[in-house]
């Protein structure tokens, strides 16, 4: 009980603190605390979790399982790389005289802020809380990618603002639906919406008010993930935020937009077993691969490029989510967790790269192995990871999800085209052809990554010499999520894997306790 | 859940008003005319919210009602006008979609809202047969009036109609969320609009202008 308290008021605490304090060397401090208290906090629930299962609290208000847990290391745990490597960044910034100390206390109230509605959309077990939740992570971000206040940030800052509170409002009608299906069932208003009533009476729901609240949902969660189609704000917004925030975003707010939609998938499939919810996350992962990986090719600016490969990898994992069964969930969760650490990585040493040549440009990058050592390795390994290279972790995940999409199952082997044409399909065939399409488009992004990210690291540096680099406090996250991924690769830590299965049980709907 | 057919009736005229008011909205060139609709909206949303407590007896809902009016129809309006004023745009030249357009457009928007959500009202456990019909047609016409116009001031109008229409949706098709809930999604609103209004001066100062057509600087 005590850690779940800590995990909700630390971030407050610090971030009304951090509102009152200029010095930037106490800001940090605080921040730093902050996160190492959140990891002991995460830490002493999962060990719970591990030995006496999932429990609630609080009046049912907070429930904490296996996928909790999951999300929860996620979060604590980039949030404290990239406090570490904020540190660096913001000093920089502060010597060129880019931002004044109050803008940096500001930024910190508003990046605890963000912790703090990431945390409790983890924690509530209310469907309300959660989208409650979501919008305040919409809310307290859009000062943040607005940050350095340039022309453009202004207009990163206002398309976030506008597209995501619009999607998020169709994830609330979803959510009224939902509530309209249960309250009847339930007869209780105050437990209508939570998450583990809505599964004990998954028989008693309407499947139609569930099917459509589904699509809402999915909809307005979807555009905080940043699926196609509803992905244009996702670019323009990391390639203006600063780069903890950049890494932030696309490391952990796109995995607790997709915790939202898992847990709404959750009742859905115990409500409509069909496979409905499944289907719909596996068309969104395609589309957004796809499209994704065309985007990737022809990307100038280094961040864009990021932007896209984090929209293509919410494909992947949805893709994984879709086709379940317990490898498809378990390389779709590891997936979360994989590109959440490979893609803070990157933008990490994006803002690196951003600091040192002072241009977002590809073309204006060149041979940083030579002057930057360190940053292209960490630049060159995130790639390499993106793009799922052996032996690195991503291999691992997105190995599993097309192996689970090569072993799916259908109900029937015959496949309607519109409404006179039905085929006869065998399993086979339909798998074929969608583990080559996976596969063709795993092939386009390959080429497109690799082919910008070691022109940019090989090649001759610039004539006019750039600033080489310092060892400084910013590599010892870059080194920190190096080894992560890495290390995963190869070998899972028993808690992890013992922490994930249990997760997939829960996303597969299997309850204990 | 005991309701006299009257009650129903009486929730039914006032969702029609709001409905009535959001093509009001959609017809008015005039930023302030348009956030005094949107207040207006509010306030039938209030009474709406009102009866519905009064008729199923569930008092938490008057709490809702009152930060309806609070918030709604009176903090969020000033607000807007305050932007309103310091921007000194007072009318929204040109359309995207002109307004007889416009207005044919969003009928079309309300029978696609009635046909969507005919086999829930078959359903028969809705409070009122008709709410959930028009709030989904406020929802629509409200994202309706986000595309149509350009102003950012308007696109805010549109998007607090959207957030009007789905409060109707929870108050007069359903009981009224949880009141945590609703607590909760007040705020969320609160804190959009005053972003939102900090947003607009920014845009004001930075662009020299509140037209968001102008925001084109990044693209693919």
């Amino acid at each position: 009980m005590i850690p779940i308290i800590i995990l909700l008021i630390s971030p407050l605490v610090a971030g009304f603190l951090s509102l009152r304090l200029r010095s930037p060397r106490i800001l940090h401090a605080i921040n730093l605390t902050t996160m190492l208290l959140l990891g002991g906090a995460q830490s002493i629930i999962t060990t719970r979790l591990l030995h006496e299962g999932p429990f609630l609290l609080f009046n049912d208000f907070i429930a904490v399982d296996a996928l909790t847990c999951f999300i929860l290391i996620i979060v604590s745990g980039v949030g404290f790389t990239s406090s570490l490597y904020s540190w660096s960044y913001f000093d920089q910034h502060l010597a060129e005289g880019n931002i004044t100390p109050k803008r940096l206390s500001r930024y910190f109230f508003l990046f605890h802020m963000f912790m703090f509605t990431m945390i409790l959309a983890i924690l509530a077990n209310n469907l309300g809380i959660l989208w409650v939740a979501i919008e305040g992570t919409t809310l307290a971000t859009t000062f943040l990618i607005n940050f350095f206040r340039r022309k453009s940030s202004l207009e990163a800052g206002w398309k976030y603002l506008i597209l995501c509170s619009v999607g998020i409002a169709l994830a609330l009608f979803g959510t009224v639906l939902m509530f309209l299906s249960s309250v009847r069932a339930l007869g209780d208003v105050g437990a209508a919406l939570n998450i583990s009533e809505l599964i004990r009476i998954a028989g008693q729901l309407d499947p139609h008010v569930v099917k459509l609240a589904f699509l809402f949902i999915l909809i307005g969660y979807g555009t905080k993930i940043g699926w196609f189609p509803m992905h244009t704000w996702v670019p323009d917004a990391y390639s203006e935020a600063p780069a903890p925030v950049s890494a932030m975003l696309a490391g952990v707010l796109e995995t607790v937009a997709f915790y939202a939609v898992l847990r709404c998938k959750t009742v859905v499939d115990a409500v409509v077993p069909s496979g409905y919810a499944g289907h719909l996350l596996i068309v969104f992962g395609f589309l957004s691969f796809g499209v994704a990986a065309v985007f990737i090719l022809v990307q100038r600016d280094f961040k864009r490029l990021l932007a896209y490969s984090s929209i293509e990898h919410m494909g992947i994992a949805a893709i994984g989510f879709g086709v379940g069964g317990f490898v498809g969930c378990f390389g779709a969760l590891f997936h979360l967790l994989n590109h959440a650490i490979a893609k803070s990585l990157a933008f990490f040493s994006a803002g690196n790269i951003h600091l040192l040549f002072g241009s977002r440009e590809i073309d204006k990058v060149q041979g940083m192995a030579r002057t930057q050592p360190v940053t292209a390795l960490a630049f060159l390994t995130a790639g390499l990871a993106l793009v799922g290279m052996p032996p690195l972790a991503l291999f691992v995940s997105e190995f599993s999800v097309v192996s689970a999409l090569a072993s799916q199952v259908y109900k029937s082997d015959t496949l309607r085209l519109g409404r006179f044409l039905t085929v006869m399909v065998s399993d086979d065939i339909r798998n074929l052809v969608l583990v080559i399409l996976f596969l063709l488009i795993s092939v386009v992004v390959f080429g497109g990554f690799m082919f910008r990210v070691t022109g940019m690291i090989w090649r001759d540096p610039p004539q006019k010499a750039v600033r080489a680099e310092k060892s400084s406090l910013s590599h010892v996250p870059l080194i920190l999520s190096i080894v992560a991924i890495g290390v995963m690769g190869m070998w899972i830590p028993g808690s992890l894997k013992e922490l994930i299965t249990q997760a997939v049980a829960i996303l597969n709907g299997v309850h204990h306790g | 859940m005991a309701h006299s057919d009257i009650g129903s009736q009486l929730v039914n005229i006032c969702s029609m008003l709001l409905l009535v008011t959001t093509f009001a909205i959609v017809s008015q060139r005039r930023l302030s005319a348009c956030v005094d609709l949107f207040a207006l909206q509010s306030v039938f949303l209030a009474v709406t919210a009102a009866l519905v407590a009064f008729l199923t007896g569930i008092h938490h809902i008057y709490v809702a009602a009152l930060l309806t009016i609070v918030i709604k129809a009176i903090i969020i309006p000033l607000i807007l006008k305050r932007v309103i004023e310091r921007l000194n745009v007072t009318r929204e030249l040109v359309l995207n979609i002109n307004i007889p357009a416009s207005l044919l457009i969003c009928g079309g928007l309300v029978i696609l809202a009635l046909s969507v959500t005919q086999p829930i009202k078959e359903l028969g456990f809705l409070l009122t047969k008709d709410s959930l019909a028009i709030s989904l047609a406020i929802i629509l016409i409200g994202f309706f009036t986000m595309i149509s116009r350009r102003k950012a001031v308007t696109q805010v109008v549109g998007f607090l109609v959207v957030e009007n229409g789905i409060f109707l949706g929870a108050t007069a098709a359903a009981y009224g969320m949880p009141l945590i809930v609703e607590l909760g999604v007040f705020f969320d609103v609160l804190v959009a609009a005053l972003i939102i209004g900090i947003f607009t001066h920014r845009l004001q100062d930075t662009f020299d202008s509140v037209d968001v057509s102008k925001l084109t600087g990044m693209k693919e």
